[in-house]
Formats: C-alpha cells, structure tokens, sequence
C-alpha cells in the first residue's frame, strides 16, 4: 500500500481504477480555467465536478477521496501563490511610474495622487513605530505571562488565565479600535493636551494589547516543550523554581520565544483596523521624526482608509503598499518558522 | 541537629523582618492600585477626608519608602537574619543601566538643554545605575533603588516640586505631562518598585528573595492581563447593554396560532394556543426613520452567512489537506513547503486578503462588492487554520490505530475514513471554532469586497426554497438558496461598527455604537467560549 514513492508513483499506483481520479482532476482542472477565463461560465464545470465526484465515490472511494484531498492541498498552495501573483501584477504600475521612490522619497510632497506623486516612507514610518512600540509592551509582558503560566502559576490560576488570554486574542480588532477611538484618544487629549485626535503612541499600545495574547500562547508553548529532564537535573542540584527558569528553562526555549516575539511582531504589522480607526491618517512624516504622539499613517491604515477613494494609480500605490506589507510579514513568518524547527531539532535530540 | 537545619531554612522570615518589609510590600501594591485608578480617572483626584488624595498617597508612599531604607540599613549592619549576595547581580546592573542611561539623556537634553552633549548625560546617568546596582552589597542596593526612588517620589509631591499647576512639553514630542497624570504615573512606578523591594526583603534577599519578587512582578503582570480583558469587556457591557436591551418586551400570550377555511363548511376555524412572544428590536430591526429602536438585524444575518459560507469553503479543504500532507504524502520536501504556505497564510495581514479578494474575486463575481467575495475571502483566511489544526489533531492519532486496522486487513481510506478522522475530529472541531471566532470579527477584508450601504434596513435574504421551470439550460430550477443574495453587498457587525465610527456623530446615536459593539463582542465571545469549552470537554474525555 505504501510502497510507492513520489507523487507519479501515488498517482500512477491507481491503475485499475485510474480513470475516477482522473475524471475528477480533469474536471475540477476545467473549473479553475473557466473561473479564469470566464467567470461567468464556472457553474457549468462546478456542475461536472460534483457529478463526477458523485460518480467516483461511487465507484471507487478512495481513489475519489485521495484525488481531492490531493486537489484540496493544490489548491491551498495555490491561494499564497495567487496571493503573490495578484498583488506583484496590481502594484506594477505604481513600481513603474514612482521607480525605487515609492520606497525612499522623502523630500517634497510625499503622497500627492493629483500629482501622481506616491511615496510609501510615512506610512512605512507609521508602521515601523507602531510596532516597535507594539513589541515593547508586548515582548516583555508576552514572555512573562507565559512564565507565570507554563512555570510558576498553581492549577487555578493557570485554568483562568489560558481562556482569559484566549479570549483576550478573540476581541476583535475593530472594538479595540473603538476603544481607542472614543476613550483613549478623548483621554489622551483631556489629560495629556495632545495637538489632534491619535497619536503613534495610542496605536501602539493598543497594538501591543492585541499582540499580547499570541507571544504569550506561542511562547508557552515553547517553554512547555522544554524536556522535564532538563529542568530536574537543576532543580536536584538545589536550584531554586526561579533560577532554574532563568538559567535553565528560558535559555532552552529562547528560540521558541524568540520566534514567539517575531510572530506577534508581525500580528502587529498587519494589524489594519484599531489603527485605522485611532489615527488621524496623514500622509505625513510627523514632525520631528520621533514624535511618538503626533499623528502619521501606517501601511495598513492606508489602504483601509483609501480603498473607497483610490483608482488607477492610486489603488495601484495601495498595492505597493500591500506588497510590502505581505513580504515584511512573510520574511517574520519564514524567521519565525525557521527558528522553531531548529528549536525542535535541537530540543528533540536531548530527549 | 534538626533545630539548627530548620533555622537555616526559615532565615530571613523571621518576625520583625517579615513584618517590616511585609508591610513595605503591601503598602507598595496599594499604592500602585491607587495611583492606578487615579491616573484612570476612577478614583477624584479632590479632597478625601481633608486631605489632597496625592498627598495622601505621597505620605503613604514616604513612610514605606522610610521603612524599606530601615530594613535595609537594619540588615547591612546584621541586625536582621538576611543572606543577602555581594551585588545586586549583572542582570540588575543591566536594567538599572538601562534606565540611568535614559533617564541621563532625558535630563541633558531636557532639562539642561543641551544641544550635542546630551549623550554624556545618559553615559553618566547609566554609570550611576549601573555602580548603584554592583558596588553596594545587594540589601543595600536594593533599599537605596527601591526605597531611595519612592522617597523622591513622595518628596517631589510633598514639598511642591510638582503642584497642580506643573506640566512639562518636551522638546519635540506634541505632548504636555501635567501634575494630575504625571504624578500617579510616578507613583505607580515607585509603588511597584517598592512592592518588589520589599517582597525581595521578606524572603531575605539573596537567591530566595529573587525568586520571591520575580513571582510577584510576574503575578502582577497575569493579574493585569486579566484585569485588561475584564475592564475591556465590562466596559463595552456596561456602556451597550442598556441600548442594546432597549425596547425588549415579552409575555405569554393567547394567540391565533393557525387558520383555515372548511371547503363545505365555509367557515374560518381559528385554533388559538398561548405563545410565548419575544420582541427584541435591537437584533430583529435593521436601520429606518420608521423604527422606534434603530437595530443591527442585517448586520446579525450578514455575520452568520458569512461564517457559514467561510465554513462551508475552508473546512473541506483544509481538512482534505491536511489528510492528504498526514496520511498519503510522504514527509519530504513537498510537505515542508504546503507548511511553510499555510503558515505564511495564517500571519498575511487580513487586509492583504482584502486587497486580494478584491484584485481577483471582484472582477470574476458579479464585479462589485458581493456576499460571496466575502465569504470566500474569509473563507482564504479561515483555511490556514484549519489546515494547521487538523494536521495537528492528525498527527497526534497514534499510529497504533493505524497499525492495528491495517493489520485487520482495512484498506488505507477505510482506516482514515472509521478510525483516523472520527479520531481527530475533536481538535478539528474545536480549531475550526475558534478560527471562525476571529474571522467573524475581521473588518479589514469585508471592507473591501463585501460592504455597501453601512445601514441597511434588511439583511441578505439567502434561504429561498422554490421551484419551477424556465426557458433557458436546464430548463428546471429548484433551489434553496437565492442566488441574487450571494451577488449582492452586505453588512457585517464589524463593519457596521466601524461604519459607526466613520460616519461621524450625527447618523448615529451612541448608544447604538455601544449596542453594536457589544452584540459584536457577544457573538465572537460565544464562539470562543463554546471553542474552549469542547476543547476542555474532549481532553477531559481522552484523560479520563
């Protein structure tokens, strides 16, 4: 049964009954062409796909069932890659028109579309300080929940906080905005005299909020999945519960946690709506540079703000501005990723 | 022999030490709290008892500061059972450092106005950190950061350095710091610094005090995440319960439940039965100048057809997928690389599936904002969870099972089909549920391809049982859903929301935000409340 190798030899193994698996793929190959070319005929070749796998379960289910979850698994690949594809072709025009600009100009006007003028710096700068901010209040705070709650915590106190924290990650990102929007920046122009409505700062606390339950979930995790053994032989050396986290425990799992941190860095890039909400969204540079509490815009921010107003070129600079959202998130995703498994190659050859 | 080991062990808790620095440490958490609730505006910063409430906590924070200096002087000289180190350690000094440098910096070019040199003021301030954390031994450094930071504190207030009518602007930042946030924000510092001071004195510093006041700092910041999700929550329930409850009336009531006519009779025959009557406007209206109470009916509907056509698209999908990377694919390079797609799925910002849904489903269905772009745009974002859950759940089958109904003769998909998924069904289930809690509160990509007008007063009407015949291929037509309602805008609770915000004042009462808000919450709420709550179930289950 599992003597063939290789995707021919799984697919080629079906002889007998070879001709099921093939008529599906062949139909459901028909449909994402008609869903390409002509949208508008798709039901036609939908209508043969759910015939033919009707036909197929049938007559042989389990080639029927391996060739979809087969297709099932194409078609998850496939959406990253018309993720990619979509936005690298819709950006182009912004590319071609602004060059490089788009991503250094920061002289003259820097977003002017009556200009055709678009640069992305403000809103690069918008997203690089709000996560930065984001990642001091969430790094430092993330680790130390999941501390207390793979180390230190009793029985209840870790069967409050897991849901609490969970629950925390369920808050939709538009109430915090909300929040944000009508509390904290009300508070913060009462209380702290603030020039205009938002600051980088609010959105970045806020942000660091919202970060805050996957640093602590991820990197739990990681410290759960440091070996017993490891920590028995310090603490049978007569180390406390303390230092055998700080020296033993927190060491071990430090790429888990620090994959843990990049992870929520990039939830706190992508983050659109409490941003886009608390901001005032000015396609500024604040001025100077390091006024955490004046106003600017962030990648995000921008396109929810201006999806409604923008055509032509303009949606195109969106595009840029989602292109290089997606490939700064990726790159964390892909540092992330590679972290971890080296942590697991490394933790599971103690065990 | 046993009277002198015990003694070793319970040095440093002994009495006076344990009630002096215990004191100390709660002094320095009510502190913190009060000055917390004041900097929130729950506590007035007004007269309480004759006396200013700031000057009040000043006083309070003195005399805990005072007592944390005598704990430590007491224990420098060995009047007190301690076992303090010879520093306060390298991490301490890297901490102490930290702040001396910033704080140096902030004072050169601040207060002192300096134009270029401020830098030297930072390498000052972190030399002074950094000598006050390593030189003294570690009680007395700690009693003099500690207890010497609240002391400042306390006296800045006391003799009028900050009054009611200081602020401060620095240089640069849009921002002005007044007396009536700046002073609670330092005292919840000082309150903090002194709680773990103290605490670290209880256990009698050294390697047993550390453990102590890393567990209390680390405790305080568990309690403040709880604290954080009970405010935000009570806040919003506190706020959108009465407009979201507004107008609800119920009863039991004597009602005609069904009538007929009698062919011969000719007569109406009216069957009446009580019923119980629910009229809850907020959840059953939509928006219209006729209503009484503005509701958010077609929000709720958009809500729940978008999550059950974001189910209905990724669950089979992500569940085909990972049956096929678990059961047929062999772990090599082609499995590694769908890992590596799914994971970059699931953290590709949800705006960026907006920007795609709306690059490549819009143009292809209906080429405007449709019901159906949505759903299939969250059903993109649903699918990497999915996918990632049920590999785990997969994965954690064991392969016994498998083994066992090989060896019965079961052929692979019967095994996968009987033994594997009804296994793993439980992790499935309980991923696919909370995934579909945080999409059904996503906006950032509906907001692209789903919305049109923000208030509607009816939601998609997509159950539409009907037959009948017609002159174009196939000629017959029998349907359940509405086709027409699949090719139209929605709203969302989401974006209804944020359409609440962006419309400004006047379209909306408050009251309404609040109300939606709430509903909002209430409905992502549950989903994860009934998520945890298999999971919790099904591993009570395999446990027992």
């Amino acid at each position: 049964m599992s003597t063939e190798t290789g995707l021919s030899g799984r697919m080629g193994g079906v002889t007998d009954a070879g001709h099921v698996g093939g008529l599906v793929l062949v139909t459901l190959l028909a449909t994402a062409v008609t869903f390409f070319l002509a949208p508008g005929f798709v039901v036609y070749p939908l209508a043969a796909v759910v015939v033919s796998v009707a036909y197929g379960w049938l007559a042989d289910e389990a080639t029927t069932a391996r060739t979809l979850a087969l297709a099932a698994t194409v078609v998850t690949v496939l959406v990253l890659g018309l993720i990619m594809i979509y936005l690298v072709v819709r950006s182009l025009p912004a590319f071609r028109t602004m060059g490089l600009g788009i991503l250094t100009k920061t002289d003259g006007a820097l977003w002017a579309p009556s200009e055709a003028v678009y640069s992305l710096v403000p809103m690069m700068w918008g997203t690089l300080v709000t996560t930065l901010i984001a990642a001091a209040v969430a790094a430092p705070l993330g680790v130390a929940g999941a501390v207390f709650i793979s180390e230190m915590a009793p029985g209840w106190a870790r069967n409050v906080l897991k849901p609490a924290v969970e629950a925390l990650a369920g808050i939709p990102s538009i109430v915090y905005g909300f929040i944000g929007f009508t509390v904290l920046n009300q508070f913060m122009m009462d209380e702290f005299a603030l020039p205009d409505f938002g600051s980088l700062f609010v959105v970045g606390g806020v942000i660091g909020a919202m970060a805050l339950p996957t640093v602590v979930s991820v990197a739990e995790d990681a410290i759960t999945s440091v070996p017993g053994p490891m920590k028995d032989g310090s603490l049978a050396l007569g180390a406390t519960g303390w230092q055998t986290t700080t020296d033993v425990t927190v060491p071990a799992a430090f790429s888990g946690i620090s994959a843990a941190v990049l992870l929520g860095v990039g939830r706190a890039v992508g983050e659109t709506m409490a941003a886009t909400v608390i901001l005032a969204n000015v396609t500024e540079l604040p001025d100077p540079l390091y006024d955490v509490f004046g106003n600017t815009i962030t990648l995000t921010s921008l396109i929810a703000s201006q999806y409604g107003i923008a055509s032509g070129l303009q949606m195109s600079a969106l595009f840029a501005a989602g292109v290089v959202l997606f490939v700064t998130v990726l790159g964390l995703s892909l540092g992330s990723q590679y972290i971890e498994r080296r942590m697991q190659r490394k933790l599971g050859g103690s065990e | 022999m046993a009277e002198t080991s015990t003694s070793a062990l319970t040095r440093g808790t002994s009495g006076s030490l344990r009630y002096a620095a215990g004191a100390v440490t709660g002094l320095g958490i009510g502190v913190l709290l009060a000055s917390l609730l004041t900097f929130a505006g729950v506590l007035p910063t007004g007269v309480v008892a004759g006396v200013q409430l700031l000057d009040l906590l000043a006083v309070v924070l003195g005399a805990g500061a005072l007592a944390m200096i005598g704990v430590g002087a007491a224990s420098s000289v060995g009047l007190l059972d301690t076992t303090p180190d010879h520093t306060a350690g390298t991490s301490l000094a890297a901490v102490f450092g930290i702040v001396g440098f910033v704080a140096g910096c902030l004072v050169a070019a601040q207060t002192l106005g300096l134009a270029t040199l401020w830098p030297l003021g930072g390498v000052a301030g972190a030399a002074l950190g950094v000598g006050l954390a390593l030189v003294p031994r570690e009680d007395v450094a700690l009693a003099a950061t500690g207890g010497g930071f609240a002391l400042v504190a306390s006296l800045v207030v006391l003799t009028g350095v900050i009054d009611s009518g200081w602020s401060w602007q620095p240089n640069g930042l849009s921002v002005v710091f007044s007396a009536g946030t700046t002073v609670p924000l330092l005292f919840s510092v000082a309150g903090l610094l002194l709680a773990w001071v103290g605490s670290q004195a209880i256990a009698g510093f050294g390697t047993q005090g550390r453990a102590r006041g890393a567990s209390l700092l680390v405790s305080a910041n568990a309690a403040g995440m709880i604290a954080l999700l009970v405010v935000l929550v009570s806040f919003i329930a506190v706020r959108g319960w009465g407009p979201m409850t507004e107008g609800v009336r119920y009863g039991l009531f004597w009602e005609p439940l069904t009538w007929f006519q009698v062919p011969i009779w000719e007569q109406w025959v009216i069957v009446n039965a009580p019923t119980i009557w629910f009229y809850w406007p907020f959840a059953m209206e939509g928006v219209a100048i006729s209503n009484p109470v503005n509701g958010v009916a077609p929000a709720i509907v958009g809500t729940v057809w978008l999550v059950v056509g974001a189910v209905t698209f990724a669950v089979p999908l992500g569940v085909g997928t990972a049956v096929f990377l678990t059961e047929y694919a062999e772990q090599g390079r082609i499995t590694a690389l769908v890992e590596i797609a799914t994971n970059g799925l699931w953290s590709t910002p949800s705006v960026v599936y907006g920007l795609f849904g709306l690059a490549f489903l819009v143009p292809r269905i209906g080429n405007q904002s449709t019901l159906l772009s949505g759903m299939i745009v969250l059903g993109f974002m649903l699918l990497p969870l999915v996918v990632i859950t049920s590999r785990e759940a997969l994965l954690n089958v064991p392969d016994e099972y498998r083994d066992a109904s090989a060896a019965l003769g079961v052929s692979r998909w019967e095994t996968i089909k009987t033994i594997v998924l009804p296994a793993a069904m439980p992790g499935v289930i309980t991923g696919t549920i909370l995934g579909v809690g945080r999409i059904a509160g996503e906006t950032a990509p509906i907001l692209l391809v789903l919305t049109g007008e923000p208030f509607p007063a009816e939601g998609p009407d997509l159950l539409d049982f009907s037959a009948g015949f017609t002159s174009s291929f196939p000629f017959v037509e029998v349907s359940a859903i509405n086709p027409d309602a699949l090719l139209q805008s929605a709203t969302a609770l989401p974006y209804q929301l944020f359409a609440t915000i962006t419309a400004g004042v006047g379209d909306v009462s408050e009251g309404f935000r609040w109300g939606t808000a709430l509903v909002l919450l209430l409905v992502v709420m549950s989903f994860y409340a009934v998520g945890i709550a298999s999971r919790i179930y099904f591993r009570r289950k395999l446990d027992a």
